[in-house]
């Protein structure tokens, strides 16, 4: 029974939870909480999925001797084997294509830009700020976004950008993104990995607000949300409304990320305990 | 480590070799003939020890990267810089934007914003509005109007 249980879980955690949970708006008002959820289920998803196979064997032993069903153990580990093998091709496929893709544009940047004490700046009329990660990372402006926007404002972009760095979100981007390329594509949910990329804005906005107020942080926003063309073609939900409608709201209750790490904490140990229970 | 500040010398180099020869090519207008290793080399000349060979791989660095072209002039190449300054830096801003496959450029490097579309637009002010409204009752948490800036300005 366990091992479909098991099975059933993991198709949960990896496809159903996140469209319920991409619907639950209110938990991005605790972004830091509701991105340790969506990592707790999305591990939970892997242990699960993991778990099934070997979950299996005491079923089939039955309290026979292991050896005198060396090749259905042998199958059940091969299943597990072959999922962490998938795992480890999607992480090594997306990792490399994003370490080229920063690097070329680092060095890029680094021969055309401007070099600041802390950051680059591009000679473009453009108001944009985004930031290079990785070990050598970069901040990069344009002098349009520092022609657009007072000190205050300018600092608030700023500090956003170092608090992806310090935090080292983009692990985190990239952790969805291994995950959502190793699920198949009838499971997988792309839902996770918009609603991450959310939060982690969400989040560097706190800094922003630390750094310079609700105030500042929300001019700069609408500033820089009018001065660039969206990728509506593209199907890209932009973040700004949502992040502008975030700052209006205010902090959230404290009962929610209370919620969040309970439900993180059952979702990552659950497979867990399912395992122990099929092995006791 | 964010902002590393021992940037590798020859990433620093090519900048210098770069910035060098657009120099040149705007000064040269339309009668620049672009510039030899032996030039580049001269031109640094009691600024900075740097080897010949050195210049060598930096320009042949660059016109693997496409940022150069180079012609044949007898035993010599003469290397031109494949683009202006600004063209370079206007590419740079389109490849932030168009260049990879949108969830891998949108996962590569963190924009501060993506844009808005013009329905979105009315909702970001009203959200200001509020926050602004709520600020003003409320003055201890307006921000840092006029605080100095953390970045000097240009």
């Amino acid at each position: 029974m366990i091992p479909f249980v098991l099975a059933g879980l993991a198709v949960l955690l990896a496809w159903v939870a996140p469209g319920l949970m991409a619907r639950r708006k209110d938990f991005r008002r605790a972004p830091r909480s509701a991105l340790v959820a969506w990592q707790a289920v999305s591990v939970g998803g892997i242990l699960a999925a993991l778990a099934a196979a070997p979950a299996a064997i005491p079923l089939v032993l039955d309290g026979d001797d292991p050896l005198r069903h060396l090749g259905l153990v042998l199958v059940a580990v091969l299943v597990s084997a072959l999922l962490i093998v998938r795992l480890l091709f999607a992480g090594h496929d997306v990792g490399t294509r994003l370490r080229r893709v920063r690097s070329d544009h680092r060095q890029l940047v680094d021969i055309v830009a401007q070099h600041d004490e802390r950051m680059r700046i591009l000679q473009h009329p453009t108001p944009t700020a985004y930031c290079i990660p990785g070990r050598q990372s970069r901040v990069v402006l344009t002098q349009g976004v520092l022609d657009a926007l007072p000190a205050d404002q300018l600092d608030a972009v700023i500090a956003h950008e170092d608090a992806h760095l310090r935090g080292r979100h983009d692990l985190l981007l990239e952790f969805f993104a291994v995950v959502t390329r190793a699920v198949p594509g009838p499971l997988r949910s792309e839902e996770a990995l918009g609603e991450v990329r959310l939060l982690v804005e969400a989040l560097a906005d706190r800094a922003a607000v630390r750094r310079s107020g609700e105030v500042a942080t929300a001019r700069a926003l609408m500033t820089l949300a009018g001065s660039r063309t969206p990728e509506a073609a593209l199907g890209v939900g932009t973040t700004a409304p949502v992040r502008l409608r975030l700052l209006a709201d205010g902090p959230p209750s404290p009962v929610l990320p209370v919620v969040a790490y309970a439900f993180a904490t059952v979702a990552a140990t659950l497979p867990l305990l399912l395992l122990g229970l099929a092995w006791r | 480590m964010p902002h590393s500040t021992s940037a590798p010398r020859l990433g620093d180099l090519e900048r210098v070799v770069m910035e060098h020869l657009w120099e040149a090519s705007a000064s040269g207008g339309a009668s620049f003939e672009g510039a030899t290793v032996r030039e580049v080399h001269d031109r640094f000349e009691g600024e900075r020890e740097i080897a010949y060979t050195t210049v060598m791989t930096v320009l042949d660095r660059l016109a693997k990267k496409q940022l150069v072209t180079r012609e044949r002039d007898g035993r010599a190449w003469r290397y031109f810089p494949a683009d202006t300054r600004e063209a370079l830096t206007a590419q740079t801003m389109l490849r932030t934007l168009d260049d990879m496959e949108v969830t891998d450029r949108r996962t590569a490097l963190l924009h501060f914003l993506d844009g808005a579309t013009t329905d979105e637009l009315a909702d970001i002010k009203a959200a200001l509005a509020e926050i602004e409204a709520r600020a003003e009752g409320d003055p201890g948490t307006a921000g840092s109007d006029g605080r100095r800036s953390m970045i000097r300005r240009r």
